[in-house]
């Protein structure tokens, strides 16, 4: 599948908040932890060597799941398939923490998921659509009823 | 770079909502024809295939970093999408009519992630306010809203809500904004009107932050976002009056042979 590789690659050259060497190991067996440069880029971890400038990898974090897996480190699993995991090995149990809710809160659809919640309450609370305003009311993306729960519990860590 | 196109044709395909599909054409680089492809737009990534159901997924574009925009061409209801920086792409689509070209615009406008988190900081403002408000003014949710005059904070009830609904900003060539007051500063002894402003608003040099200048996370949103969105709403504006003129002008000539498209 083609994709926009020198534009996904200036993607992870931007600024990010959650950048850091961390250990790193993949999903088959047989695969070992190696030191890798991790960046978190609107929706994308990118994987770097070290020393390198272009990332060897990007992971969507789309319909993943993410765990805490021991005091220091996390996984991601994708596909559904709990089992096939990658994992990240941190320095420090804060350190931990803050990548997991990082990665969580970057996925569009959790995004998505709040936008629709805050839309709704702000509506019920005011009687105004907060997307008027923007001329966004209509965008399918933003619609209140396409198949979403809503929890109000979902932005509690927000 | 390896990008596990696994993960993105399970997103694909899972139970989360299809944002925009429909047949597109799209240029190819070398030999500049145009081919006819299905597009399905998921979150921020644009899939493209032969056709609706095919099981193969011919491409993928990540939408980041990325403007909008109408093209110069001599295709009809053309548009690209113009990434910034050396070296990138642009994508030159062209849809079959004036509404698809422009529905496919505006909805690309807005798909960006740095679009939606900017939105939703935005919009989770707005709600921290309007609970505030509500929590200090009682049950009754307001009724009355920008129309009266600043000293008249009056909440009787008027039987059906008016609401006030702005313009579309677009056409209204203005960007509403809500109030920047700091959530700590509101008064608790009567809830107060949100007053509307103007955002003065300093248009962006180019087509879109140029590289290196994303909206960074730690900026303030507020007035990034408005900028952001008046900026598109230039963009979306300009493609929409240029679709009007150039369908008033269609509508004066005989149908004819454009193009051959594939």
């Amino acid at each position: 599948m083609r994709f926009n590789e020198k534009e996904l690659a200036s993607l992870s050259r931007q600024p990010s908040e959650m950048a850091a060497e961390l250990g790193m190991r993949g999903p088959k067996k047989g695969d070992v932890v190696k030191r890798r440069l991790v960046k978190l880029v609107v929706n994308f971890l990118f994987y770097f060597r070290t020393d390198e400038e272009e990332p060897i990898g990007a992971l969507l974090l789309e319909q993943c799941r993410v765990e805490r897996e021991d005091s220091r480190s996390f996984s991601i699993a994708f596909l559904d398939e709990a089992e096939r995991k990658y994992l990240f090995e941190c320095d420090s149990g804060e350190q931990c923490g803050e990548w997991v809710d990082s990665i969580i809160k970057a996925s569009y659809e959790f995004m998505r998921k709040n936008l629709i919640f805050y839309r709704t309450e702000i509506h019920r609370l005011t009687g105004k659509d907060p997307l008027e305003q923007y001329g966004i009311s209509d965008e399918t993306r933003f619609q209140v009823n396409n198949g979403l729960q809503l929890v109000s519990r979902d932005t509690s860590s927000l | 770079m390896k990008l596990h196109e696994k993960i993105l044709t399970h997103y694909l395909s899972c139970t989360s909502p299809v944002d925009k599909e429909g047949y597109l054409y799209k240029k190819k680089e070398r030999n500049a024809t145009y081919r006819r492809r299905w597009f399905v737009l998921k979150a921020n990534l644009l899939f493209y295939q032969e056709r609706p159901g095919d099981r193969h997924l011919l491409g993928v574009i990540v939408l980041e970093g990325c403007s909008v925009r109408r093209s110069e061409s001599d295709v009809e209801f053309a548009f690209s999408l113009v990434f910034e920086g050396p070296g990138l792409k642009t994508y030159r689509f062209a849809a079959r009519d004036g509404q698809t070209q422009e529905s496919w615009v505006q909805t690309l406008v807005s798909a960006s992630h740095c679009y939606l988190s900017l939105l939703v900081g935005d919009l989770g403002r707005q709600y921290e306010e309007a609970k505030q408000q509500q929590g200090s003014g009682g049950a009754r949710p307001q009724s009355s809203w920008s129309k009266q005059p600043a000293g008249d904070l009056a909440l009787a009830a008027q039987g059906p809500t008016a609401e006030v609904r702005p313009g579309r900003s677009f056409s209204a060539g203005t960007v509403l904004q809500a109030p920047s007051m700091p959530t700590k500063a509101v008064a608790k002894k009567s809830p107060k009107l949100w007053p509307r402003r103007h955002a003065h608003v300093t248009p962006l040099n180019g087509p879109a932050p140029s590289y290196g200048e994303w909206p960074l996370v730690g900026f303030d949103p507020l007035e990034d976002f408005g900028k952001l969105h008046d900026h598109y709403g230039q963009e979306v504006k300009r493609a929409r009056e240029e679709w009007l003129r150039s369908r008033r002008a269609r509508e004066e000539h005989t149908d004819g042979e454009l193009v051959s498209l594939e």
